[in-house]
């Protein structure tokens, strides 16, 4: 038969305040399903109202079409599991004495721990890697070690159903990966209904098949795990921006949230950014948080600047993908610049293609607008036109431009504060890694060849 | 320690655990034996024996006791053993109703008084000594029945305050049990202020001993410890699982609330009746579990059972404490055994307590 988890049209309340409303959901067994939400969204409320802890004012809950509410404690429990957030224990139990203690529910009132109930205890404790310790009492273990032996206590109740209410909150990173790898070997194997409640989105994108996103207590989003966390989702839920992306490696998705974003710009300053192939991502940040309005351009669809540019929503010149700038896109990046109070270039590399953003900086500076040259790498080693590009650029200097060492002398004249410059990476040693003008190569080439 | 030492280490739990009790049931005799030869009264040793053994069936014929005299019989049956069987008795009760306490609070302040039974029979016993002194009730002393009374009705008013629908949180009923307690001894020191004469009964009372009790005292109680206390012996795994927290022993298949209500009542009850017996005698309630949990650990299937017998130990050795300092004086000075268990046991407990504390937790 197979084992089902239904919840339907959940509505729970703390006094007057309603903590959860009309939630409704399937499992079947060997699902790995997250909950996810923000804190006070209903997470832990839901997995109370599932393992008989708050009673729900409307709907119900159905393990394998019995109502958990019209069973026995001891019948729930020989099906259901629950590993809390933290354990406090009243005495010095050993840790073993706390594993027994999930064999309870399979045990009449006046019957000692049998052998078999001792075996078990001992596969789950080995499982979770706390047997070395199963006699050290449980209050004299660190929390990491506490929390595997709660994790062996809920395996010891051969559940069907293991709840999860963040389980991982205490553990170093090595200990959830172990602990997750696990439970998710048993949802497999043992066809195991898991549902945990998830603060880290990283680690349930990794092991949960599926999830549920609770917004103040409704569900905002449910399905496969990839269809839930999405940044539109993240954004709709927690109110973060966040870039999701799958892992090259691992394959799962993954999220990285970044810093609440200020709602619109505090300083009535325009700073319009020449740049390309990554070389402005930092700074649009930086001047983004300091309050500038930002924009940029002309950048080719699917460079790592436009990327970024698209995420932040910085309104960017575009061109095509991998190709020259066209007179429309150049007249367009034009008029973004006579918007802008200033103009800042950056250690972009130059070749044909993108020649015209350097043509569109010489406009800027004969109008007068305040332009910034940085010039964290030589410009001869990122001169890809013979020099064209090079000439240009000595002649806007002389025209007035302004000349920086780099990003950091830049935002320094700007007054952002050091805390703020973190993001700012050395981009000239990647560049230069990459980039060397052709003459020193092939010489190179020839004193290795010499 | 090897794997496979801790597996039989756990199978022979069962064996340990029977023999805890059986050699605590060999020292509680002996310490009765030895407790029956303390007093004003020199009675030789085997003169005891031979008048206990009397009262054996089946065994009283083999039992020569021509040397014993009637004076001798009278004090060791009708004075002392009556005395030492309370303090058997309530010494067992309250440490019994002490570990569940503390099981069910989680809370190691939390005594067999906790829930205002002790400020309840406080105010049944002080009213009937000052308004009632002497009169019988159903063959039954009246001091003994309103204060059982008193301790019952402060018990279910705690109770019923801290009510949450079907639930009772156990922080609301210590909250309310100390409030309760502090309105019950403000008519206590009421009564006090007024009492004249009988202020010294009051007193006496409520710092609890074993004078004059009579068989038929006991009787009137033992049913009520018997019957609570086995029935909370019961729930002894549940005990365990309660430590845990209520949420996490209701996961594991404990009916939680039930199972409180239950142990609640049972223990009142017990405390109830022990307090009805022998007045307030302190500090058995609370430091008798914590020491044996010191010594064997926190399982209260063996702490159980082995506190309730360390219990009747400890009462009956400070009560023989009591009539040993009481015997240079004769018998014109009565000195309440609530103040040996007090004097004696906080000492021991804090030696104890300081030597394991390191592995100690509650």
């Amino acid at each position: 038969m197979v084992v089902l988890l239904n919840v339907d049209g959940v509505e729970c309340r703390y006094g007057s305040v309603k903590v959860l409303e009309d939630v409704s959901l399937s499992v079947k067994e060997g699902d790995f399903v997250g909950i996810l939400g923000p804190n006070g969204s209903g997470k832990t409320t839901l997995l109370k109202s599932i393992s008989r802890t708050l009673k729900p004012l409307r709907g119900t809950i159905l393990l394998n079409q019995a109502d958990i509410y019209s069973l026995r404690s001891v019948e729930v429990a020989k099906q259901l599991a629950v590993v809390p957030q933290d354990s406090n224990i009243g005495f010095s139990f050993a840790a073993l004495d706390v594993v027994l203690m999930g064999r309870n529910p399979h045990m009449t009132r006046f019957q000692m721990e049998s052998s078999r109930d001792l075996a078990i205890a001992k596969k789950a404790m080995i499982l979770t890697n706390t047997w070395q310790f199963a006699e050290r009492p449980i209050n004299e273990l660190s929390g990491g070690e506490r929390q595997r032996v709660i994790i062996a206590r809920a395996l010891a109740q051969e559940p069907k159903l293991l709840l999860l209410d963040e389980p991982l909150t205490h553990l170093d990173i090595i200990n959830q990966l172990e602990i997750m790898d696990l439970v998710k070997a048993l949802c497999t194997k043992e066809k195991l209904i898991v549902l945990a409640v998830f603060h880290d989105l990283n680690l349930a994108a990794r092991y949960c098949g599926s999830a549920i996103m609770l917004k103040k207590g409704k569900i905002f989003a449910a399905g496969s795990i990839a269809d839930v966390l999405t940044s539109e989702n993240i954004k709709g839920v927690f109110g973060v921006d966040a870039i999701v992306q799958r892992h090259l490696v691992t394959n799962s998705v993954f999220v990285i949230p970044l810093s609440p974003q200020k709602p619109l710009p505090s300083k009535k300053c325009a700073v319009h950014l020449i740049c390309g192939a990554g070389t402005g991502t930092a700074l649009m940040k930086v001047l983004l948080d300091e309050g500038y309005s930002v924009t940029a351009g002309v950048l080719n669809v699917l460079d790592t600047d436009f990327e970024t540019a698209q995420f932040l929503k910085i309104p960017v010149v575009t061109e095509a993908p991998f190709s020259p700038i066209t007179e429309k896109a150049h007249n367009s990046n034009l008029e973004m610049i006579r918007k802008a109070s200033m103009v800042v270039l950056t250690s972009v590399p130059f070749g044909y293609g993108n020649f015209q953003n350097l043509e569109a900086a010489e406009e800027a500076v004969s109008r007068q607008v305040p332009t910034f040259v940085i010039e964290e790498v030589p410009v001869e080693r990122r001169d890809f036109t013979q020099g064209k590009a090079s000439k240009l650029l000595l002649k806007l200097k002389k025209m007035g431009a302004i000349s920086v060492k780099n990003q950091t002398e830049l935002l320094d004249m700007l007054h952002v504060s050091a805390e703020k410059q973190k993001v700012i990476k050395d981009d000239a040693a990647k560049l230069l890694c990459h980039m060397r003008p052709r003459e020193e190569t092939e010489q190179k080439n020839k004193e290795e060849i010499v | 320690m090897s794997t496979d030492e801790v597996e039989s280490a756990y199978f022979r739990r069962t064996s340990r655990w029977k023999l805890i009790v059986l050699l605590l049931l060999v020292a509680l005799f002996v310490t009765v034996l030895v407790s029956l030869n303390v007093g004003y009264a020199q009675i030789p040793f085997e003169n005891i024996l031979a008048i206990i053994g009397k009262q054996i069936p089946f065994l009283n014929g083999a039992v020569d006791s021509s040397l014993v005299l009637p004076t001798e019989a009278a004090i060791i049956l009708q004075i002392r053993l009556p005395r030492i069987t309370a303090g058997v008795v309530v010494g067992a009760a309250l440490a019994a109703s002490g570990v569940v306490y503390q099981g069910v609070f989680k809370n190691p302040m939390a005594d067999s008084y906790v829930l205002g039974v002790s400020a309840g029979a406080a105010v049944g016993a002080s009213f009937s000594i000052l308004f009632g002194a002497g009169i019988a009730l159903f063959g039954f002393r009246l001091v003994q029945v309103a204060a059982f009374l008193g301790a019952l009705f402060a018990m279910f008013l705690v109770y019923n305050i801290s009510r949450v629908g079907s639930r009772v949180p156990v922080t609301t009923l210590l909250l309310c049990g100390i409030a309760v307690n502090f309105f019950l001894y403000a008519i206590v020191a009421l009564l006090e202020v007024i009492a004249g004469e009988q202020l010294h009964a009051i007193v006496f009372w409520l710092i609890g001993g074993f004078s004059n009790v009579l068989w038929a005292d006991i009787w009137a109680v033992l049913p009520f410890i018997i019957i609570g206390t086995v029935a909370s012996y019961f729930y002894a795994r549940d005990l365990n699982l309660l430590a845990l927290g209520e949420d996490q022993a209701q996961h594991l298949g404990v009916n939680v609330e039930k199972v409180k209500q239950i142990l609640l009542i049972f223990a009142s009850m017990v405390t109830a009746a022990a307090v009805s017996l022998s007045g307030l005698v302190g500090f058995v309630g609370l430091m008798v579990p914590h020491i044996t949990r010191l010594v064997i650990g926190p399982d209260h299937r063996i702490l159980f059972p082995a506190s309730t017998i360390v219990g009747a130990i400890f009462l009956v050795v400070c009560d023989a404490i009591a009539r040993v300092i009481a015997t240079p004086f004769a018998s014109t000075l009565e000195l309440p055994v609530g103040i040996v268990t007090m004097l004696a046991g906080a000492p021991f407990f804090i030696i104890l307590f300081r030597k394991k504390k390191q592995s100690y937790a509650l």
